[in-house]
């Protein structure tokens, strides 16, 4: 059983783990940077990355004391090197490269969507190779197939908006504040999923991906409207970004079948309503569905740590030259979408 | 006593390991970009990789990223070795690179680069104290707001074609040169000095202002 000690600083999370290749969590830390950016509406790279250097080592002694461990009794250090906010990722980088060099450790650059297409398999022994994945956040909102640590074929992809900016432009509009995503839902419960007429971009579309710019216009043109509630507004908005995702899914998993196991993962993940509403899909094609806990859907190190676990035990690790990338495709080799401000 | 150096705040990049005041070997590269990905190495490549009983780092102010890089890596080798970690002002060092190359001056002002194409400016006494504030100021401010003949730094030359009678002296801090600082001058607490805040304005700033 090997060791790792885990580090993520791509957004506005900082966070320290130490995973096990048997799947202990034997520490996880995290400081949300919520407070930090809360007046601005939505994370600001220069802030978030003044934060991280100042939490992240203090997060990865807190995690080796909780442990009871040093860095000695660690097998590798795994840091996120992208893709995200830069001056973060950087942070957390050269810090694992240092403590790597120190320790006399291999250092893992772990990919951060690589780390949420593999936590998973952090909760799951039973999850093997190859799944289909739906990786949702603030960043990205993609479908893709996972055939094994560092192999990935990226079949659908947002044109414009990811999935979780969509909730959060959404909560700006509706004045719910930063972060928006579990404001939106939890609003939504309470209104009318029918009560406003809005779009559903691609819907049935031959191609296979995903849109959501048009949806999120037409929340603040109803808004502004003054025709409706705000719960009726989240509830509406939630409802159409269900009814796309389900789509879009059905969509890859008639054109791609096989499976036998569908996989959420992603900060949006931790949505209820579209866990429910993928659990249905898995179940009308055969599918085991697999979703993480809410806490590992939302960015954390623990992943990161896991994704270094994998990565450490197929003999991959990185040279502490290896560069901070703010864009890193999990397949390099993807078709560019349509569309400007294709998310990668 | 081993003492490990290391210098990212601007566009040089360096690291140095002393035994007391002595130089034991040191590395200094004028990279513009990059220090995330040279200085870790750079450690590495010095005996014994850099390994200290005490860690000494450039505070800033200077470049966000590269200052962020030196403190990161500086407080990852202090939890690494259980070593303490401290701090120098950029502008000091420059300073006191500035006096010992010219002797006899009557004070030096340092300005270095800094963001939006201002310079981060401040006058030094010919003992290496400070002689007044630093600012942030746009080159043409900065450079009516002059003490001394003598100019160091990044920004030192595009100072001088801006005013009569001073001299330029190109310089970027350099790891090897730290000791040169007075103790107390590097037992600062090793916390980014940023000299500028963040772009971003709050919300409620932004609707007063639209």
């Amino acid at each position: 059983m090997a060791l790792i000690l885990g580090i993520e600083s791509s957004c506005d999370e900082s966070a320290a783990a130490i995973i096990g290749t048997d799947r202990t969590i034997y520490a996880h830390r995290l400081q949300t940077q919520e407070d930090e950016h809360k007046d601005y509406g939505g994370v600001v790279p220069e802030i978030a990355a003044r934060a991280h250097a100042q939490h992240i080592t203090p997060l990865i002694e807190a995690a080796l004391a909780d442990a009871d461990m040093t860095l000695n009794d660690m097998d590798a250090i795994a840091a996120t090197a992208g893709p995200g906010l830069i001056g973060g990722v950087m942070v957390g980088l050269v810090t694992g490269k240092a403590l790597a060099m120190a320790a006399g450790k291999p250092l893992v650059a772990v990919n951060h969507l690589e780390g949420h297409a593999l936590s998973p398999r952090l909760v799951d022994a039973e999850l093997d190779f190859p799944y289909m994945l739906l990786l949702v956040s603030g960043g990205h909102c993609q479908i893709l197939r996972v055939d094994g640590v560092g192999q990935y074929r990226r079949l659908a992809t947002t044109i414009d908006d990811a999935v979780g900016e969509a909730f959060d432009k959404t909560a700006k509009i509706l004045g719910l504040g930063y972060p928006g995503g579990p404001q939106v839902e939890k609003l939504a419960s309470t209104g009318d999923p029918k009560a406003v007429p809005l779009p559903r971009p691609l819907l049935r579309s031959t191609e296979p991906h995903f849109s959501f710019a048009g949806l999120k216009s037409a929340v603040l043109r109803a808004h502004q409207s003054g025709d409706y509630g705000d719960a009726d507004l989240a509830a509406s908005f939630q409802q159409a970004v269900l009814d796309c995702l389900q789509d879009r899914l059905e969509k890859t998993l008639r054109e791609h079948g096989g499976m036998k196991s569908l996989v959420v993962a992603g900060g949006v993940a931790s949505n209820a309503a579209i866990r429910a509403m993928l659990k249905t899909v898995a179940a009308s094609h055969g599918m085991r569905f697999v979703a993480p806990p809410p806490w590992l859907c939302t960015d954390n190190a623990a992943m990161i740590g896991w994704a270094g676990a994998e990565r450490f035990e197929a003999g991959l690790t990185d040279p502490l030259d290896i560069a901070a990338r703010p864009r890193w495709p999990l397949d390099e080799h993807a078709e560019k979408a349509r569309g400007a401000g294709v998310k990668a | 006593m081993h003492t490990l150096v290391i210098d990212t705040a601007t566009e040089a990049c360096s690291v140095a390991l002393f035994d007391g005041d002595k130089l034991i070997a040191g590395n200094y590269a004028k990279l513009g970009r990059g220090h995330a990905e040279r200085l870790v190495p750079m450690i590495a490549a010095l005996p014994g990789n850099g390994k200290a009983d005490a860690i000494i780092v450039n505070c800033g102010p200077g470049s966000f990223t590269g200052l962020r890089v030196g403190l990161s890596a500086a407080k990852a080798l202090g939890l690494a070795w259980s070593v303490p970690v401290t701090g120098y002002n950029c502008l000091g060092l420059v300073a006191i690179m500035a006096l010992v190359q010219q002797d006899g001056v009557d004070g030096v002002d340092v300005a270095m680069h800094g963001g939006h194409g201002e310079f981060f400016v401040q006058p030094y006494a010919p003992d290496g104290k400070a002689a007044g504030e630093l600012a942030s100021l746009t080159p043409e401010i900065a450079a009516a707001r002059l003490q001394y003949n003598l100019i160091a730094g990044s920004g030192s030359e595009k100072l001088v074609s801006l005013c009569d009678n001073a001299r330029a002296l190109s310089l970027w801090p350099d790891a090897r040169q730290a000791m040169r600082l007075p103790e107390h001058a590097r037992a600062l607490p090793a916390e980014p000095v940023y000299g500028r805040a963040p772009d971003a304005k709050p919300m409620a700033q932004q609707a007063k202002t639209r």
